[in-house]
């Protein structure tokens, strides 16, 4: 079997492998949204090449073409032809009986990361000046109170931090408080997991609401102390030398 | 030697369309718009009691968010639409060939024909405006009065100057074609006019400046210079640009799909290239001009900002990525097209570049459509620790969105040089140099691109959006200014070894051009959803709150289904509109017409946006 | 059925129908717009199948002072007006910003005695500063300033108190708005403060 057809399914099954099999050798299983993207843009780009000219178009959509309409198809082929006509309807009814039947798995699910903050968190500004006494203030607060989830090393993993899903944010990462400025920070360690709005549904988030328990200079000194430990900077529209 | 019949027979199809119907309906609009403003005005006085008015069973906001949409579309084509046709007609008349002032008629006509629509939605979109949202309007015409003014006058000098300018096509030409071609001057100028005052308005509802002491024309002047009033300006310019570009492409296309003659064909074949190339054109810098915009935003209010790009409109940017790939994919698969079909015997050679293209630019929608955070299920987000993938998860970020976003424009640059040197033998001494030197440029350029992208990951933020983004954007500017003019002069001197013959596209080609168009409009729609719902329960951000029942912003399924239905009603009623047009030509045309001798030039010279235009059989 | 579900069908039933355009009418126009059918409907139904959010207003925020217990309450409430009803974020900014175009209030209220904000906000024109960056003689330099308790804002006395808290803690400075006055403003001017209010909202 060649010609573009048999390429194509060649492709698409050589990438399906990758995705699924291979790739989780060297990293984190990938979820399936994802393979399905990914296969469908392939699937689009052999057809957008094939596609390109008469000649090729003939011997990629030609065979489908005779498969369908069974024109010339005798023998294995023919029953083949059948078999797909016979088989393809139970696929369907499969596929949404699966859709619909109950299941004890919980359903995929988005969690807004970063959901905006309310407005009157946006414009605050550390009002503490960023000095060494500051910083070690900060330092030693979180290690009384941030550490055994997020880890003394600011990465997420503290003793406490495996009992959670999702896990504690890993601050080294530079996706995540080196993307947000100050005042981000501020409103999340104070308000926690319920001050989180209606958009960041479903609110899974077990962070303690620290405003009972810790005073705001306090929570501003930990945020200093985050970013100096986790070697990241927040961000700014100014720049700071 | 009947090319361009169907143009030709523009001329005397003119006197049909009867100048006082349109004009009549613009004057009546400016009319009815003045006395509106006064009722406007009054109700900020008295009438502060009614806050709201509702459609029942359609709801006010689906009904304004229909005819605002509409009306937006078509001012967008018609806004877009005299650039172009201006440049055209400049290119005409500098190069003396009378295809392109033939074209540049043929685009002002679809112009004139869908003008008078526009101002109807915007007198419609008044109205419901005025009765729907007193409390709001009420306020923005205290604030705004001054520019309301502007703003007719405007319309009324577009008016005038857009009749001008369409009727006295034909008059002016010869020794008067320079104060036409000033007159298509004017009618930029007042369009630009026209476009940035409801900016002004428009803007000043996501990042207001209130002023509360001075005159009105200083209250009104603060309000217009808004933060993002430039940015939306420059990304509305360049986005009418290449809306209008792929509108007549589209229409070229299903003219070329119903066409019954050669000649028909050959025609609809070239005037789909060029509305194609214009889109196209206009589609590179676009990007740049949105990064821009989404950065004067979030420095303007973090809120709104994180709501756009983190926030629950996360995932319409998602949106946004796919349909700018098909765009994007759909515009090079023309340009492929082209190249294959118009070009006899150029398939085996193009094959490779074109599949090396392709797999760039598939890797890169592929990157630019990987989420930061992924739909998994629980037992999927378990194994990958989180909903961010260890290794995928790096896509899901700005760095990345920008590198992808760079090197897609690079391609589709590089696929429009390569069609513009497809079938033609460089003579100069110096070519094989220049395309070394080409070539290095773009290896070099497409590296760059990816390592400032890469090292942006480690360099905070607001390095990586000052320097590294700049940076990016620059260099692949760089090669589009500095490949541009030396293409050009390379193919001056070029023989030309394959002509190029027109007509001969395949049906898909078509319905590819009819797809592009469908994206842009699905695009603007998409965007336009983000622009007024990054407010969210705001009428004027931090100053006016919604109360209304409609305060809460629908979900991204809800806002696609309508935002489907508006481009639907928009590409019949633009179908009508060009139907409506174009119904003279057909009833007058006459077989044996005779046609001037397009200007035989010599080939290569051709600017750019020819292609290598069809040229007459001997 | 659900709102997804049902636009969901709808989808679906138009790609069918443009599938069916395609597959049985020979018109070339019809054709395309099948075409676009099929297009638009594929465009909603990936739409619908992307997580769905809405975003719902918040409750409207109203200023009790009754709940008002210690000095911090009255700043959180003084930090909701600054971002909100009192408009100060839409010129003013607390911490260094490209697009604010009033003064950085950044430990202001460490600079400043509480009565001096307060007559900031009141009269602004009171106390005008001096320019001095050109060449002569300073010139003066009126502040584009609004009357706070006035139309359009008309922020009540309690409300500028707790802003001025605000902005004290938001200098890292103990707040000396004492609450005591707070409230008795609050009975002082009963009637005055509540017409204000009633013209002030928004």
């Amino acid at each position: 079997m060649k010609g573009p057809l048999a390429k194509t399914a060649i492709l698409l099954v050589g990438m399906y492998v990758f995705l699924k099999f291979i790739l989780p050798l060297i990293t984190a299983p990938l979820p399936a949204s994802l393979i399905f993207l990914y296969l469908a843009l392939t699937l689009a780009s052999a057809m957008i090449f094939y596609t390109m000219s008469g000649g090729s178009l003939d011997e990629f959509m030609g065979p489908i073409g005779r498969f369908l309409t069974g024109s010339g198809q005798a023998g294995i082929a023919g029953t083949a032809r059948i078999l797909v006509f016979v088989l393809f309807p139970l696929l369907v009814g499969w596929q949404t009986y699966t859709r619909l039947a109950p299941s004890d798995m919980p359903p995929a699910e988005n969690r807004t990361i970063h959901p905006a903050p309310p407005g009157e968190f946006v414009g605050l500004a550390n009002p503490y000046p960023t000095t060494p006494e500051n910083i070690m203030m900060g330092k030693g607060l979180y290690a009384a109170f941030c550490s055994p989830c997020h880890g003394a090393n600011f990465d997420g993993k503290g003793p406490a931090a495996v009992g959670f899903n999702p896990p504690p944010a890993n601050f080294s990462d530079p996706g995540t408080i080196a993307q947000l400025q100050e005042s981000y920070l501020f409103w999340r360690i104070k308000k926690g997991g319920v001050g989180l709005p209606v958009e960041a549904m479903p609110w899974k988030s077990a962070m303690p609401r620290w405003e009972v328990e810790l005073p705001d200079e306090w929570i501003w000194k930990i945020i200093m102390g985050e970013y100096d430990g986790a070697g990241q900077s927040p961000r700014t529209w100014e720049e700071e030398e | 030697m009947k090319n361009h019949g169907i143009i030709e027979n523009l001329k005397s199809m003119v006197p049909t369309v009867k100048p006082s119907s349109l004009f009549g309906w613009s004057v009546f609009w400016a009319l009815v718009l003045l006395p509106a403003l006064v009722w406007a005005q009054d109700a900020a006085t008295q009438a502060m009691s009614v806050e709201y008015r509702d459609i029942p069973g359609l709801g006010s906001r689906n009904v304004v968010w229909v005819v605002a949409q509409q009306h937006l579309l078509l001012a967008g084509f018609v806004l877009g639409v005299p650039i172009f046709a201006w440049v055209c007609e400049i290119v005409g008349w500098k190069t003396k060939e009378a295809r392109y002032d033939k074209l540049a008629k043929e685009f002002t006509k679809l112009l004139t024909s869908a003008y008078a629509t526009t101002a109807l939605f915007g007198g419609i979109l008044l109205f419901l405006l005025i009765g729907l949202y007193p409390k709001l309007m009420a306020y923005l015409s205290d604030i705004f009065f001054p520019s309301f003014i502007v703003y007719c006058l405007l319309f009324l000098l577009e008016t005038v100057t857009l009749y001008l300018y369409w009727y006295g096509w034909d008059a002016m030409q010869g020794n008067k074609k320079t104060f036409h071609l000033f007159l298509g001057f004017l009618l930029n100028v007042f369009a630009l006019g026209i476009m940035i005052v409801p900016n002004a308005w428009a803007t000043f509802q996501a990042s207001p400046v209130v002023v509360a002491e001075g005159t009105a024309i200083d209250r009104a002047w603060a309000a217009t210079w808004n933060p993002t009033w430039w940015p939306v300006n420059i990304h509305r310019l360049i986005a009418n640009v290449v809306l209008g570009g792929f509108i007549c492409g589209a229409y070229a296309g299903i003219r070329y799909l119903l066409a019954a003659s050669q000649e028909e064909r050959e025609h609809y074949d070239w005037m789909g290239y060029v509305g194609n190339f214009i889109g196209v054109f206009g589609m590179l810098p676009l990007p740049f001009a949105g990064y821009w915009l989404m950065r004067e935003i979030y420095q303007y209010n973090q809120q709104m900002g994180i709501t756009l790009m983190g926030g629950f409109l996360a995932w319409l940017f998602i949106l946004q990525a796919m349909l700018i790939g098909v765009l994007f994919l759909g515009a090079n698969y023309y340009f492929w097209m082209g190249i294959t079909y118009r070009i006899p015997g150029s398939e085996r050679s193009y094959r490779r570049p074109i599949l090396a293209m392709l797999i760039v630019l598939m890797v890169c929608l592929g990157v630019w459509m990987t989420p930061h955070s992924l739909v998994a299920s629980l037992e999927e987000a378990r194994k990958m620790g989180g909903t961010h993938h260890p290794l995928l998860g790096v896509f899901g970020v700005m760095s990345a969105k920008m590198t992808v976003a760079n090197l897609m424009i690079l391609v589709t640059f590089m696929s429009f040089i390569m069609y513009w040197r497809a079938g033609k033998q460089e003579t100069a001494a110096w070519a094989k140099i220049a395309k070394a030197v080409m070539g290095a440029l773009l290896v070099i350029a497409g590296i760059a691109v990816i390592v400032l992208g890469v090292w942006g990951y480690f360099v905070p933020a607001i390095i990586r959006i000052n320097y590294f983004s700049v940076a990016q954007v620059l260099i692949v500017l760089f090669v589009m200014v500095t490949f541009t003019p030396l293409t050009a002069v390379l193919m001056k001197s070029a023989k030309t070894t394959t002509e190029m013959v027109w007509g001969r596209m395949p049906i898909r080609a078509g319905y590819a051009l009819v797809s592009n168009a469908v994206m842009v409009i699905l695009l603007m729609s998409l965007m336009g959803y983000a622009r007024s719902s990054s407010r969210v329960h705001w009428h004027i951000y931090g100053v006016m709150r919604d109360t209304s029942e409609y305060a809460y912003s629908p979900a991204l399924g809800y806002a696609a289904a309508f935002m489907s239905l508006n481009t639907f009603v928009f590409c019949l009623l633009v179908a009508f509109i060009f139907w409506v047009a174009t119904m003279g030509d057909k009833g007058k045309k006459t077989p044996d017409q005779e046609e001037p001798e397009p200007a035989k030039i010599p080939a290569g010279v051709t600017p750019a946006m020819a292609g290598g235009a069809p040229r007459e059989k001997a | 059925m659900s709102e997804v579900a049902l636009l969901q069908l709808i989808g679906l039933t138009v790609v069918g129908l443009g599938i069916c355009i395609l597959l049985f009418i020979k018109g070339k126009f019809l054709r395309v717009v099948g075409f676009v059918v099929i297009v638009l409907g594929t465009f909603t139904l990936i739409a619908l199948g992307v997580p769905q959010m809405a975003s719902l207003p918040p409750a409207i925020e109203t200023f009790d002072i009754a709940e008002v217990k210690t000095p911090d309450d009255l700043a959180s409430i003084g930090q909701k007006i600054f971002f909100s009803k009192g408009q100060c974020a839409l010129c003013h900014s607390i911490g260094p910003s490209e697009s604010a175009r009033c003064p950085d209030l950044k430990g202001i209220g460490a600079k400043l005695a509480p009565e001096f904000i307060y007559e900031s906000l009141t009269d602004p024109q009171a106390y005008i500063y001096l320019d001095f960056r050109h060449e002569g003689l300073p010139k003066e330099y009126p502040a584009r300033m609004p009357y706070i308790h006035k139309n359009p804002i008309a922020l009540s006395q309690q409300e500028i108190y707790s802003v001025i808290s605000f902005l004290q803690k938001m200098s890292g400075e103990p707040i000396s708005v004492k609450i005591e006055d707070v409230m008795n403003i609050g009975k002082e001017n009963e009637m005055e403060v509540a017409s204000l209010t009633v013209n002030g909202a928004p």
